[in-house]
């Protein structure tokens, strides 16, 4: 089991879950949703590359990559609505973990769009 | 078939003329990245030329102008954030996440450097007698060198060489043979810019090179930044032919934690103070001293949390503390370690012999914490550059102020309380140049002067900050009557 035991391997996990979402919307014909998906994706490799502050670096813990994964599979509104509620309850999740505010922001952002 | 590395001089690759190489490896996998060649007093001489013959047209080069390269410098290190983290990770042994922080602080430099058009202004007076003004010109003042460690390959580069150019000097850079990859990258990003030919030079080597640049005539001043007997004859040789000098020394930086301080939120961050960089920077912790109760507290939380850390290689981003740099590094803490319980501390977690899989030949030494360290031994007296802890107790506030400012040492102090009168006592009496309040890295940000007294320093201006424009400027007053 993947641990998300560091700022960075959240914050990547994030840009890799919005890159994920994004080619699913793309090939579901779904312009709108996959543009952005995309957009939180660059949002979010920006926190990465802005928010990592050198003195507050902390372990984090209890948070596993396996709790989140995406069912890709199911094309249906439901699955969509799916993993949208996934996407969702990780940002929801991993947001509180983060020491650094404007990094937070933009986690707590995107899992306000995920959840509509 | 590894690369040799070229030193950068005069906007040009050239081949040092070194008859010695040494190989830089990833400390981690062991694969050999690079050879660097231990560049001559010869290599010296002909950046220094080109520095020198650039001297003029950069200084009157607009200041605007200078800034606005700066501008675009910083662009280029964002675009090429990401790789330059790999670099910094792969030939140095840290964590992603913390070739990111310092990549980020060396953005923060170059944010500095861009203000420099504001901080070169100077003051002026009318009329100090009849008819008679004023006023201070501060100008560039020659061709600066920086000798940089091994620990933060690009940011502390950064700390130098973007306020020292904008100020209108020229600039030659000598890194850490060990790690002079993420450098060459940094030149290869200044190369683009376009900057007159001469105005930054990149020199590799060891001591050859760095007597060199402190004993040339033509250098102005030398930045550095090192361990403190280096620091010490940095010092001792600029000074002796008559430079400026900023030398930056090694470290106990010692951590007082109170027992009201929240102690689950205090270990949080002295895990990150402690064994971040594998506790290989002069800002890490090196030993906590528990207060009353706090010890005990302390010691348990501790032993539960550093024991869970993962160590693995930086480019995993689920590891939590990397390699330190080199197996000769590895042996000399080991050894270190095991003559802390010769002395009779008390081994709470040992970081000696790990191995980790896929990386079994990796310069390993897991998070280590020691405790019952008496005050006259090695572990609390001697820098370990390393990811060892030492807990100590102190029987009062008092006390633990009287065993820190007993180091030689005095680069960071930090208290954990949340007590404003134990706070502000701390600030009045730890003599150190960057004290901590609930921070276990007391880490200046850019427009601060870098701190540091007794052996963890040497000189009178720091780098960073305002120190910087004062210590990369001339000040020259001018007194006018015209009549």
């Amino acid at each position: 089991m993947a641990s998300l035991n560091t700022f960075g391997a959240i914050l990547s996990h994030a840009v890799e879950l919005e890159s994920q979402l994004s080619a699913w919307y793309s090939r579901l014909g779904e312009a709108d949703k996959a543009k952005a998906a995309d957009k939180r994706r660059v949002k979010l490799e920006r926190a990465r590359r802005e928010n990592v502050v050198e003195i507050t670096l902390e372990p984090i813990e209890g948070l596993n990559a396996d709790d989140y994964t995406l069912d890709l599979n199911d094309d249906s509104a439901a699955g969509q609505q799916a993993a949208a509620q996934v996407a969702a309850r990780f940002y929801q999740d991993v947001a509180p973990k983060i020491n650094v505010r404007a990094a937070q922001r933009t986690l707590e952002r995107c899992g306000r769009e995920h959840a509509g | 078939m590894s690369k040799t590395i070229k030193n950068y001089v005069n906007g040009e690759w050239l081949d040092s003329t070194a008859a010695q190489f040494s190989p830089v490896r990833d400390p981690a996998t062991c694969e050999l990245l690079a050879q660097c060649p231990d560049s001559t007093a010869e290599d010296v001489a002909i950046a220094v030329e080109a520095a020198k013959a650039a001297f003029d047209e950069w200084r009157s080069t607009p200041v605007l102008v200078r800034a606005q390269y700066m501008h675009h410098f910083k662009v280029m290190v964002e675009d090429n954030f990401e790789e330059i983290s790999r670099i910094v990770v792969r030939e140095h042994g840290k964590t992603m996440d913390e070739a990111r922080g310092e990549v980020r602080r060396g953005i923060e430099s170059i944010d500095f450097a861009m203000s420099v058009p504001v901080l070169m202004r100077s003051d002026g007076l009318e009329d100090i007698s009849s008819g008679i003004d004023e006023t201070t010109l501060r100008q560039p003042a020659g061709i600066f060198a920086a000798i940089t460690p091994f620990n933060f390959p690009f940011m502390v580069p950064l700390w130098f060489l973007p306020t020292a150019i904008t100020c209108g000097n020229t600039f030659i850079l000598k890194p850490s043979p060990q790690t002079p990859l993420s450098t060459e990258f940094l030149f290869e990003m200044l190369d683009e810019l376009d900057l007159p030919e001469g105005v930054v030079n990149l020199v590799n080597g060891g001591v050859a090179s760095a007597t060199a640049l402190m004993e040339h005539p033509d250098i102005t001043g030398v930045s550095f930044v090192g361990s403190s007997p280096v620091a010490k004859i940095i010092y001792e040789t600029c000074t002796r032919n008559g430079k400026r000098v900023q030398a930056q020394g090694g470290a106990k930086n010692y951590i007082a934690v109170m027992p009201d301080a929240n102690i689950e939120a205090s270990v949080s961050n002295i895990l990150g103070a402690a064994y971040g960089c594998a506790g290989q920077r002069c800002l890490a912790a090196a030993v906590a001293v528990g207060v009353g109760d706090a010890y005990d507290q302390l010691k348990d939380e501790l032993a539960k949390r550093v024991a869970a850390l993962k160590v693995g290689y930086g480019l995993d981003e689920t590891s939590q503390m990397g390699t330190v740099i080199s197996d000769a590094a590895r042996e000399r803490i080991e050894d270190m370690i095991a003559q802390s319980l010769d002395d009779g501390a008390d081994l709470v977690v040992d970081g000696r012999n790990l191995s980790v899989d896929g990386y079994e030949n990796g310069s390993w030494v897991g998070p280590t914490l020691i405790a019952d360290v008496e005050p006259e031994t090695t572990m609390a007296t001697e820098e370990v550059f390393g990811p060892v802890l030492s807990l100590m107790k102190a029987d009062s506030f008092e006390d633990a102020v009287d065993i820190i400012n007993q180091s030689r040492y005095g680069n960071a102090a930090s208290i954990f309380t949340n007590n404003g009168k134990y706070a502000r006592e701390f600030k009045y009496s730890v003599n150190a140049g960057n004290i901590g309040v609930n921070i276990g890295v007391a880490a200046p940000s850019a427009s601060f002067p870098f701190g540091g007294q007794k052996d963890s320093f040497f000189g009178d201006l720091h780098g960073q900050g305002m120190d910087s424009i004062e210590f990369y400027t001339e000040r020259k007053i001018v007194i006018e009557r015209w009549v």
